[in-house]
């Protein structure tokens, strides 16, 4: 606090006799986060909290443009988009030049410039066994020689930076050719997720063991004080180099309005980001109220006090207040175990029952009553906004209690004496829904209970502590649940992966091994985005239906609201954060 | 009764309750809400709480008309399976799904159950009426409370004999067991041992409100058995011959009476009270079941929204048992007090 008021006093001492007049006056943006950061070691990163900081502090090779939709990816470290040749195999990424680290002590007061081995050293870094890192999934089994030298590393328990792999080769100073085993036409998203940002060899080593709370990257901003949980100030990166905001709004009228505003002015505008950890939505939405807060991601139980439709209401239309809404590019889906014994199983009975349970669930009056309007019926397994989406598919798992009712008296399913039904041999039947100790949880607990009831089967309950359920899915105990995934990158492939029979004890939690869908979805692999691979999606994902597998119930809509004085937002479905490219009109912003 | 035989402990006792207005107009609060759960146990009231009569949130029938026109449940056509592409896939239900519509054309359009539009007390998210789920939600809560708290006190009693009237090492272990479990704030002895249960329901909720709860009563019950353990009728009774068990249970437990049985209600106080908290925290009734507390839980959301009934109503319904219940503990503990002899 003394340090801080010193400085503003300082500057105020130098620009009044200068100019004559007062400074222009800081702009900060105060933002709050839902949950508490991690530490700012990106390689140790997998939330998205976390992540929206390290966006603005670190910089990947490749980033997605502000503006585009849907996402498209660009250069940010790198001068241009990479070369890729050999159907996708090799990838030639120039660097920037004169793309300098943030000043910190390691550097001696030198200037550190970023060149072709820092990327390397940042790629290597993800398969040192000693990172446990939970990105490394982006690069594992791909790049020639990395597997070698982690497993080398794992048994030696020293991972060595200084092997040269073919993989991995600085062709100059600010060339790199990566080498990967096979087509990969993904390895350019990989390479713009924020926990890829670059790092410098000697700050790791220097601060190993504490490189969480020293993270120094090229980004347009650097964390200046930090009190863990609670709060982050960040500062404009004095070492950030010259960019200028100048995004192609394309037609959209949002974007050509932005595009007005912010266009020509140079990258960062906003000083300071002072961003404090609010894990309850209530005291979040009441700070936006009062105007402590410069934005807020609006919780969905507060979507009816703030919206009416798709709509701000008038009184928060009239304060200047603005929304962005945007459909996240995310699923809910229920999956059910394929190996649990009372529901796995391909015999048609089961597959009728676990269609049957599907079909009961109402997906409409889920979005209704729980999520307050604020998701959208999705029955594909790709959300909008992601390469591969179809918003026109047609589910066959429909609510539809009455054929669900129908299928299970023709598969043999006969209600007992208490009026629930029995297995076709007689012996009893109860389907256990797993979920978490949340209240929200709880509201799907009776969603599912209901389902249930409308086909009288007996319902229940395994509550169980979120990372519990995570291992009991990977376990393959979880009997049925409603799961949900976020795009990591705007591809479908990260989502057709979900039941691909190999992540069995990974992300396929359903547990599905299927032979025939797995050759399917292996030939989507050597695909770009492209219609022949849109008709082998389509196929997977109605062999998902007709099998029982799974059913793709929804997907979410993010309601951001910022105040009048933040000027050119637009919500992004892939970037964690896009805080250097906005600005503050500090006329309208309320004074500190 | 001859005339000239004394009044016993009771009928001395019941006499003074019923000069007591206060008493017995809560004894009569109590009294009925104990009706109420019986009716309800029985099935004979509030048996279909679980039926959805209502629309969304539907408000009480006494506040005007401010229906949000996006709470009114919406009808979509049901898509029919034989229009969807199946890109060339073989359905493995195909015949038995053409079975189903040879037999009988699926489509045949279900009879929509109209829903009211306002409800006596309001409706909760579903369309629930919520004057059915608070009387439902009186059985769960004062089941718990009544139940946990004849656990607790037998528990306390037992205890609280055994330490008083053996004294010595007897009473040094009991008292440590009470020190370990006083030293431990409630809330949080609560919930470790609602994390070692590691299982919701009715009855974990009332072993582990029995469990914690004994406490209290310990430390009186054993405080009377040193008192009376020294008293002449206790060394006659001994004198004649009489077993530890028979002069414990036998001679000296109806001289505690009171003091257990004003423990007791004040358990039943305290308890529903827990059982509130604790299904307000998540850790309380499974979904199937209603309580006042997983009414109150479901209240933190809605209140945000201004729909505040069902609050008012679960809130309403347990401070008038609440209140009535420890005005009854008040007049008991008057009534019962051996000092006060007219």
């Amino acid at each position: 606090m003394i340090n801080h008021m010193g400085r503003l006093l300082f500057i105020l001492l130098l620009a009044v006799p200068l100019t004559g007049v007062a400074a222009a006056p800081e702009k900060v943006l105060h933002l709050a986060l839902s949950a508490a950061e991690t530490g700012f070691d990106p390689v140790m990163t997998s939330d998205l909290n976390t992540a929206s900081i390290e966006q603005q502090l670190f910089e990947s090779l490749l980033t997605y443009d502000y503006l585009a939709r849907p996402a498209k990816l660009v250069p940010r470290l790198a001068a241009d988009m990479p070369t890729v040749t050999d159907h996708g195999r090799t990838w030639v990424f120039r660097l920037k030049h004169g793309v300098y680290f943030a000043p910190d002590p390691v550097f001696k007061g030198a200037k550190r410039e970023v060149v072709a081995q820092d990327v390397i050293y940042t790629l290597m870094r993800f398969m040192d066994p000693k990172n446990r890192s939970p990105y490394k999934f982006l690069v594992e089994g791909k790049i020639i020689g990395l597997d070698e030298l982690a497993a080398a590393a794992r048994r030696s328990g020293h991972f060595d930076y200084d092997a040269k792999i073919p993989g991995l080769e600085a062709l100059d100073r600010y060339t790199l050719r990566v080498r990967l085993k096979t087509t990969d036409y993904n390895f350019a998203h990989a390479m713009a997720q924020p926990m890829y940002g670059i790092v410098a060899r000697e700050v790791i080593e220097a601060y190993a063991g504490d490189t969480a709370s020293h993270p120094v990257g090229t980004g347009p901003y650097h964390l200046v004080r930090w009190v863990r949980s609670s709060r982050m100030v960040l500062e404009r990166n004095p070492y950030f180099r010259h960019e200028t905001w100048n995004f192609d709004p394309g037609n959209d009228p949002d974007s050509q309005h932005i595009a007005a505003l912010m266009r020509g002015k140079t990258i960062p505008q906003i000083d300071r980001i002072d961003i404090q950890v609010i894990e309850e939505p209530q005291s979040a939405w009441l700070s936006f109220g009062k105007g402590e807060l410069d934005m807020v991601g609006l919780a969905g139980q507060f979507a009816p006090l703030a919206l009416q439709g798709d709509h701000l209401r008038s009184k928060y239309a009239a304060r200047g207040i603005r929304l962005d809404r945007i459909s996240d590019p995310s699923i809910a889906y229920y999956f059910i175990n394929q190996q649990d014994p009372v529901l796995g199983g391909m015999s048609p009975e089961k597959i009728a029952l676990r269609r049957a349970i599907f079909m009961a669930q109402n997906d409409e009056e889920m979005i209704r009553v729980i999520h307050k309007g604020q998701a959208v019926r999705n029955a594909y397994p790709i959300p909008a906004g992601v390469a591969g989406a179809d918003p026109d598919y047609r589910s066959v798992l429909d609510y539809n209690p009455e054929l669900a009712n129908r299928l299970l008296d023709q598969t043999g399913y006969a209600r007992g004496p208490d009026g629930y039904r029995r297995m076709p041999d007689g012996s009893p039947l109860a389907v256990r829904y797993t979920s978490s100790l949340s209240s929200q949880d709880r509201e799907l607990d009776e969603m599912m209970k209901k389902a249930l009831d409308r086909l009288s089967i007996r319902f229940e309950s395994e509550k169980l502590k979120f990372p519990d359920m995570l291992r009991a899915e990977r376990q393959c105990r979880v009997q049925i649940r409603l799961s949900a995934w976020i795009a990591d990158y705007p591809d479908g492939d990260n989502f057709m992966q979900l039941w691909y029979g190999p992540h069995t004890h990974e992300n396929n939690a359903s547990c599905y091994q299927d032979p025939q869908w797995d050759r399917l979805y292996e030939r989507t692999l050597t695909l770009p985005d492209s219609p022949q691979r849109n008709v082998l999606y389509h196929q997977l994902a109605r062999m998902l239906e007709l099998k029982g597998v799974t059913k793709v119930s929804t997907t979410h809509i993010r309601n951001v609201l910022s105040q009048p004085w933040v000027l050119g937002f637009k919500a992004h479905p892939i970037l964690p954060s896009v805080w250097a490219y906005l600005d503050i009109d500090t006329a309208r912003a309320p004074r500190e | 009764m001859p005339p000239n035989a004394s009044p016993g402990l009771w009928t001395l006792a019941w006499r003074r309750l019923k000069r007591d207005r206060v008493g017995m107009i809560s004894l009569a609060v109590v009294v009925a809400y104990l009706c109420m759960v019986f009716l309800a146990f029985g099935g004979w009231i509030a048996k279909d709480w679980t039926r959805e009569v209502g629309v969304n949130y539907a408000p009480p029938v006494f506040l005007p008309d401010d229906q949000d026109p996006t709470a009114v449940a919406l009808v979509k056509p049901v898509a029919q399976p034989d229009q969807v592409d199946l890109y060339g896939l073989q359905d493995p239900l195909a015949r038995q799904l053409a079975q189903i519509r040879a037999h009988d054309p699926v489509g045949a359009q279900q009879p929509i159950v109209a829903r009211r539009l306002t409800l006596p007390l309001g409706g909760d998210k579903w369309g629930h009426d919520v004057l059915t789920k608070v009387i439902k939600g009186s059985e769960t809560s004062i089941l718990v409370g009544l139940v946990a708290a004849i656990l607790a006190t037998a528990l306390g009693t037992l205890m609280g004999a055994l330490a008083g009237y053996f004294g010595r090492w007897v009473d040094d272990s009991f008292n440590w067991l009470y020190g370990v479990f006083t030293a431990i704030p409630y809330l949080l002895l609560i919930f470790a041992i609602a994390a070692v249960l590691q299982q919701k329901g009715v009855s974990t909720i009332i072993l582990i409100l029995g469990l914690t709860g004994w406490t209290g009563v310990f430390r009186l019950v054993r405080a009377e058995y040193l008192k009376h353990k020294s008293r002449e009728y206790v060394l006659a009774a001994g004198a004649m011959g009489a077993s530890h068990a028979r002069r414990m249970f036998i001679h000296i437990l109806p001289n505690t009476s009171h003091v257990i049985l004003v423990q007791l209600s004040q358990n039943v106080v305290g308890f529903i009270k827990s059982e509130v908290i604790l299904s307000f925290l998540g850790f309380g009734v499974p979904v199937d079941v209603v309580s006042w507390g997983s009414m109150l839980n479901e209240a933190q959301n809605e209140l945000i929204l201004g729909k505040w009934w069902q609050l008012a109503a679960a809130g309403t319904a347990m401070a008038i048992l609440v209140t009535a219940f420890s005005l009854l503990t008040d007049a008991l503990r008057d009534a019962l007090d051996p000092k006060l002899k007219y």
